[in-house]
């Protein structure tokens, strides 16, 4: 079978699955099937397969299981958004799709990675640009600088600047690559390669974290970190690299813990949440419940205890950030170990994509971005469940939010395309 | 694939091993756990989704209902302070007391019958719900009792001694259960405490109208009639402790019905010494005392000293109910009951009818017989002593044209302050169908303070 046949094979199942979920939250809401439910799924069965056309046209022989994986990703939150507050549901519909759109120009734009290689400097000076007008701009909600509004859409700029700011490192490592695994020097016996050629890498990994750090937007911070790390260690081989990374993090995080009274909360609150279940740890402390509550085959779509009489979340920030304790208590642990396996999935097909490419530039834009798409998913589940402290942003593809959406699909075009040219 | 790559898999896929074992750890490990944590209040909430069981007084008032919001019911309670003492709240967050805890079962339509045909009406789709509560408070009594007692700490509690239904019930400091949420931080730390419903839980000497039992057991054992011959001098020295009679009064000679009629110490103290610590304390516990209240609902033990801890002096002390004995409200309502209804004290009730929600009666409380502690000539020879009280005693002040009201007096020295006034009374007096317990505390006599509240509230009984 041709790869595209392959990825609408299981592109249709996906989307059936969806319309299935729509069919049952609606049945639980209005306890009758009406054609509307059915119609939301059918909207989307016909989205998808203009994406999928779209990649038969534009890179026909791109990876076949990671648009269908996507879709049952961002479908599934749809469903979710849809039994939460159908107003949200329809809103991210819309940035769905938005981020089609964005995913079809950028496949169309980019043909080929080399472009993309050739205008690193402009691509990174835009990222850090982007970032800079948060930090200059945005405006502070929930106690992070994320936002910058733009007439009736709000902005959130870091989400963009951070794949631009990736392809940039990829790209730059490409070149750097030989020189930074040739060391001229020693340091108190460690090996070091000329500074002139460390500057520049330095200088914008430093800068970019710091307006982060500004910004207070550690989530995207701790991620950023994570895959440049990553990225370093792909593009050199160098444990070395890593090493200084973790004790520069290791330093970065204890001066916080210190000079941030928000960081510190987070982590006591990560270490004993029961000290203040009402208040301070009253979030996680609902999300366990609610994750207990699911067991192993979860309550049912639409069954779980998810509002509360006034109509808000019983968990704050449920539609975003903890939108996979909503998933744990309703689909039990058989389904959110599902979408954990999803995202492994997607990791596995998309590291393949690093592997499996010919050329250093598109095996390290792979690296990259898969590398922060899967630290994203683990930092936000892991923080929902209590195995890591928690960092607000949002799980890919399913939590609400239409930049992360719209920059996602980016991401995706981009991991499609360096596939299309490794096969 | 080179070795740096294979090691970044291998990570990655390691971080999601630990996101699967936790999560395992999460969902099942510690699941039971985290259900049964007290800050998860889902369980509570869990059940707002059901129609819980409308509560209703005897005369038809709506005391519990619900209001739909979305998918849940919230709970409303009209007469707000009025009856929640007794009646309790059903709370998302605070969870659950009175009737609305101990009845929880009935009222979400888990027990017996109702579950099954619960189940059955969820399984053709139509709505689940609780069954009714139908009390044996009568509103009206109720009212006129919150009333009569006003804004004085206390209670009043009001029975039928024939079948131990509970007619009245109200207790001050209240709170308002429609209020809870901004409420709660104050009645959970006031000196006060509102929670506290005093008629069932708080514990009072008892002072004089002890005196009931004490004359009961002096009848009973024959060790004294109405008109035995008693000589008062204002004191009388007892093991070292000398008795007073209230307000240094001196009544010389007298008989049993006067000493009984005017609340006289020394006689008591004289009488509880001949009867010695045994025979009281025998008859303490035959009227319920050191007994739990013989209801779901709870409250507190009344209690009286073991008879070996008591020394003559303390004999003398109890015999008119002070020292060591203390009684809840509700527990001299209940002596009271018993010379009311021919020596016979019924087990006392709040829930009349369970009932489903088209009227279907599930479940009657049938009156019965709790203790039998006198027999029914001791009843009625006390009920003709507790008639002289109000006649020409201490109880003046309860009596009521045209209806023979029986009562006695208690005024209970305390260590700070004024005495608890106390008045438990029936009536009428040769058919009784109420019977009232009044307790104000630190309020003066109970002559004056007390026999007012309890005229009130029998005439509202009697339909006067």
């Amino acid at each position: 079978m041709s790869l595209r046949n392959r990825e609408l094979v299981f592109l249709v199942p996906a989307l059936v699955l969806t319309t299935l979920g729509f069919a049952l939250v609606y049945t639980q809401k209005a306890s009758v099937l009406t054609w509307t439910s059915l119609t939301y799924g059918a909207l989307f069965i016909v989205l998808f397969l203009i994406a999928h056309t779209g990649v038969r046209v534009l890179a026909s022989r791109a990876d076949p299981y990671l648009l269908p994986v996507t879709a049952l990703l961002s479908t599934l939150g749809l469903v979710l958004l849809y039994r939460l507050d159908e107003d949200l549901a329809l809103k991210q519909a819309m940035w769905l799709v938005v981020g089609l759109v964005a995913f079809l120009l950028v496949l169309a734009v980019v043909r080929d990675l080399k472009w993309l290689a050739k205008y690193r400097y402009f691509i990174g000076g835009a990222g850090l640009l982007l970032l800079l007008f948060t930090a200059v701009f945005g405006r502070e909600i929930n106690g992070a600088r994320l936002w910058v509004d733009l007439g009736p859409i709000n902005l959130q700029p870091a989400e963009y600047g951070k794949v631009l700011l990736i392809v940039f490192f990829a790209a730059y490592l490409v070149d750097m690559r030989e020189v930074l695994t040739v060391s001229t020097r020693r340091v108190l016996g460690i090996p070091l390669p000329p500074f002139r050629y460390l500057a520049p890498l330095l200088t914008i990994w430093a800068l970019s974290m710091a307006l982060m750090i500004f910004m207070k937007d550690l989530g995207t911070g701790l991620l950023f970190f994570g895959a440049l790390l990553a990225l370093l260690y792909a593009a050199t081989g160098r444990f070395f690299y890593v090493f200084i990374g973790l004790t520069l993090f290791l330093v970065g995080a204890v001066g916080l813990y210190f000079l941030f009274p928000h960081v510190q909360v987070r982590v006591d609150i990560w270490l004993n949440p029961w000290a203040d279940p009402t208040n301070k740890g009253y979030q996680i402390v609902q999300s366990l419940f609610a994750l207990a509550e699911g067991g192993l085959f979860g309550r049912g779509l639409g069954q779980g205890y998810l509002v509360l009489p006034s109509g808000k979340t019983i968990i704050p920030y449920l539609e975003t950030d903890f939108i996979f304790s909503a998933i744990g208590e309703e689909l039990g642990l058989v389904g959110a170990v599902g979408i954990i396996l999803l995202y492994m999935i997607f990791f596995y097909r998309s590291f393949r994509v690093a592997v499996r490419s010919r050329d250093d530039f598109s095996r390290l834009l792979a690296v990259g971005l898969t590398s922060i798409f899967a630290l994203q998913a683990f930092l936000i589940m892991g923080g929902v469940i209590k195995l890591i402290p928690l960092t607000g942003i949002t799980l890919p593809f399913v939590s609400y939010g239409g930049n992360s959406i719209v920059a996602n699909f980016m991401l995706l075009a981009l991991l499609l395309r360096a596939s299309d040219k490794a096969a | 694939m080179d070795r740096p790559l294979r090691r970044l898999f291998l990570f990655f896929a390691l971080l999601f091993v630990a996101l699967i074992l936790q999560l395992t750890y999460v969902q099942v490990w510690a699941a039971p756990d985290l259900k049964t944590n007290p800050a998860n209040t889902r369980a509570v909430a869990e059940q707002m989704k059901l129609e819980r069981g409308v509560i209703v007084s005897a005369d038809g008032v709506e005391l519990a209902v619900n209001r739909q919001e979305g998918e849940f019911f919230l709970r409303e309670y009209p007469q707000g302070d009025l009856v929640s003492p007794w009646l309790g709240y059903n709370h998302q967050r605070y969870g659950r007391a009175g009737v609305e805890r101990v009845y929880n079962e009935e009222l979400s339509g888990q027990s017996g019958l109702l579950g099954i045909t619960g189940y059955w009406n969820e399984l053709l789709g139509k709505t689940r719900r609780g069954a009714d509560l139908k009390l044996s408070i009568n509103m009206g009594m109720q009212r006129v009792a919150v009333e009569a007692l006003g804004q004085r700490k206390g209670a009043v509690v009001a029975l039928d001694p024939r079948t131990g239904a509970v007619l009245a019930m109200t207790t001050y400091p209240r709170y308002d259960p429609n209020r809870l949420a901004e409420l709660w931080s104050d009645i959970n730390s006031n000196d006060d405490k509102p929670l506290l419903n005093r008629a069932i839980q708080g514990l009072y000497p008892p002072g004089s109208v002890f005196k009931t039992v004490v004359a009961a057991a002096g009848l009973e054992t024959q060790a004294v009639v109405p008109e035995t011959t008693f000589v008062d001098t204002g004191s009388v020295a007892a093991g070292g402790f000398v008795v007073n009679n209230y307000g240094g009064n001196v009544y010389g000679e007298h008989d049993f019905t006067r000493a009984f009629a005017s609340s006289i110490n020394t006689t008591f103290a004289k009488l509880g010494v001949s009867l010695g610590a045994d025979t009281l304390a025998t008859y303490a516990s035959e009227f319920g005392f050191g007994k739990d209240l013989p209801w779901p609902l709870g409250g507190s033990k009344s209690s009286f000293p073991d008879a070996g801890d008591l020394d003559k002096a303390h004999v003398a002390q109890v015999a008119y109910g002070q020292g060591e004995v203390l009684a809840t409200p509700l527990q001299m309502a209940l002596v009271a009951s018993a010379v009311a209804n021919g020596g016979n004290i019924m087990r006392p009730y709040l829930v009349a009818q369970v009932l489903t929600y088209h009227g279907q009666v599930l479940d009657e409380t049938e009156p019965s017989v709790w203790l039998r502690p006198i027999s029914a000539e001791t009843a009625d020879t006390l009920r003709s002593l507790m008639v002289k009280v109000v006649e020409s005693g201490t109880g003046t002040q309860a009596a009521l044209s045209g209806v023979k009201v029986a009562g006695k007096t208690g005024t209970a020295e305390v260590a700070q302050g004024e005495p608890h006034a106390w008045f438990t009374a029936f009536a009428p007096a040769d058919d009784p169908r109420v019977v009232v317990a009044v307790l104000v505390e630190n309020a003066g006599t109970g002559g004056s303070v007390a026999a007012p509240i309890a005229r009130k509230v029998i005439a509202a009984g009697l339909g006067l």
